[in-house]
């Protein structure tokens, strides 16, 4: 019993990471109707930025976690600018390898300027983690799950309760119409995208001092994450949070009970299952809310 | 001065031109009827009218102002309205949010704009009950309904409507054309595409008849509908 407990509270603290990841991916999928292939690079980004701050300016966590949080508003506006604003007329497969294209460039550059080499950071909070009867739990893992759970609040009410994010809302269902109501669409997706990347470099900050920095870290994460959509249902915002968690939890009791170094194989054979059984996801995609 | 003013509008969808040279004009206080077959190019003209389509020579003016190459954005701050054909209504968004947003080309309060809504309602009594529901739920009459009360919160001065009778039962289509009375009798002046040509010359001031991308026929309403040439063509009756 005391193990599944624990094992749980570490699912869900993975799942939180593909979840945040998730919901960025979600976000832009309905503001742009293109996946985005970049966006594992966002919390390689963040933790790339913090590793940064931390390590090699010696900058006390606090601050480092404020300018990578900054650090991800330029990034999430540039990339709007850079990779998604040029081709916003073409179809959505010029704007798909200009995703793809942005993630190969970011990697690049960081490892000219940087190098290869991983970073360890050191966990947010100093000490050990505490024991519930025979369940530890590890402080980072409670940032997480705790972090995550806010923002999923906070978005919900932000998206549900005010004006802004009712237009956001409108922007993604129609974006001719919402243009004609006078809803400014081109600052909408700009929102979108900076608010896509600070999910994707909070989720980067958070994950980093459990799996090592490294360039590549996105990749995995992005994978994962773009599971946990079509698990969840593509496009659908619950299903981003739930498959992601869902995800976290299958990998985790996978690696346990079954096999380590297949860890990561158990999320897509889950995958393909939903896609030869269930291909619309667990909320399915509300065919009504396109047309 | 007209309030809108069409001169020698051409547009084109890529090679194929749709309309060929339009001018028209809508008096401030008129509700006016644009008339034509399907594909004569009757929602092309609102279209460009709204800046969803740029024309590819001749000019809009609207209120003074030369607005062809503006985009909707801006020229529905202008106070220029379109309900588009269609509906378009937010299907994932509620009734109530859906014309709160029909507020987005001016700044407002949250009080002004619950208070928009509520005149609305007010205007649209068969819509009240469904305030809170997601818009994806409702029928195709209260639909429309939405989508010209989403249209009056932008409080345009003139209100496109492209085919409000689409697609509904003829009791719906009375209600929506006494609304469009009662718009008029607030002071705002309509331009209405139809291909219910009966029922638009029964509530318009004027008309104009489109066929291919031309003007044909222009005239007062009750000419228009008592011309044997508009009865053959559009209206079903038979010519003398």
């Amino acid at each position: 019993m005391d193990i599944i407990l624990q094992l749980t509270f570490a699912g869900i603290g993975v799942g939180s990471i593909y979840a945040l990841v998730a919901l960025g991916l979600v976000l832009i999928y309905r503001a742009t109707n293109v996946v985005n292939f970049a966006q594992g690079d966002f919390p390689m980004m963040g933790a790339f930025i913090l590793v940064v701050c931390l390590l090699s300016a010696g900058l006390p966590y606090w601050l480092s976690i404020l300018l990578s949080l900054a650090g991800m508003v330029v990034f999430g506006a540039a990339f709007n600018l850079g990779v998604y604003y040029p081709l916003r007329n073409r179809s959505y497969l010029p704007v798909l390898i200009s995703t793809l294209g942005a993630s190969i460039l970011v990697q690049n550059i960081i490892l000219a300027f940087y190098g290869p080499q991983p970073a360890n950071l050191p966990a947010l909070l100093p000490f050990r983690g505490f024991q519930i009867g025979s369940v530890f739990l590890d402080p980072q893992y409670i940032v997480i799950i705790g972090v995550s759970a806010l923002l999923v609040v906070l978005q919900y009410l932000f998206f549900e309760k005010t004006l802004l994010g009712k237009k956001l809302q409108a922007t993604s269902q129609d974006k001719e119409m919402a243009g004609l109501l006078g809803i400014p669409v081109k600052r909408m997706i700009m929102l979108t995208f900076v608010y896509s990347a600070l999910l994707g470099g909070i989720a980067g900050i958070l994950v980093a001092p459990i799996i090592y920095f490294s360039i590549t870290m996105g990749n995995a994460i992005a994978l994962k994450a773009f599971a946990a959509t079509i698990i969840g249902g593509f496009g659908d915002i619950r299903g981003a949070i739930i498959g992601g968690i869902g995800l976290g939890l299958i990998e985790t009791f996978g690696a346990a009970y079954i096999s380590v170094p297949y860890k990561d194989g158990f999320a897509f054979v889950v995958l393909f299952a939903f896609l030869m059984l269930l291909p619309q996801g667990i909320f399915g995609e509300k065919i009504a809310e396109k047309a | 001065m007209p309030l809108l003013e069409l001169r020698n509008v051409r547009v084109s969808y890529g090679r194929v031109e749709a309309l060929s040279g339009i001018s028209l004009m809508v008096e401030e206080g008129e509700i006016v009827a644009l008339l034509g077959a399907n594909g004569a190019g009757k929602s092309t003209t609102l279209r460009t009218i709204s800046g969803m389509m740029a024309p590819t020579s001749g000019e809009v003016v609207f209120a003074g102002q030369r607005i062809s190459g503006l985009g909707p954005e801006k020229i529905v701050r202008l106070g220029l309205s379109h309900v588009a054909e269609g509906r378009r209504i937010f299907p994932g968004l509620t009734v109530r949010d859906n014309i709160m947003l029909g507020a987005s080309n001016r700044r407002a309060t949250r009080r002004e704009l619950n208070a928009d809504v509520e005149e609305m309602f007010a205007l649209f009594p068969d819509i009240r009950p469904f305030a809170d529901t997601l818009c994806w739920k409702l029928s195709g009459g209260q639909l429309q309904m939405a989508a010209v009360a989403r249209g009056l919160t932008a409080r345009p001065k003139l209100l496109l409507l492209d085919e409000p009778s689409l697609g509904l039962a003829p009791l719906i289509i009375q209600k929506v054309f006494e609304v469009i009375r009662e718009i008029q009798r607030r002071g705002t002046t309509v331009l209405l595409v139809e291909q219910n040509a009966n029922m638009a010359l029964s509530v318009a001031d004027r008309g104009y008849v489109l066929e291919t991308g031309l003007l044909k026929l222009s005239g007062k309403a009750s000419d228009l509908a008592a011309s044997d040439e508009i009865r053959a063509a559009y209206l079903g009756g038979r010519a003398a």
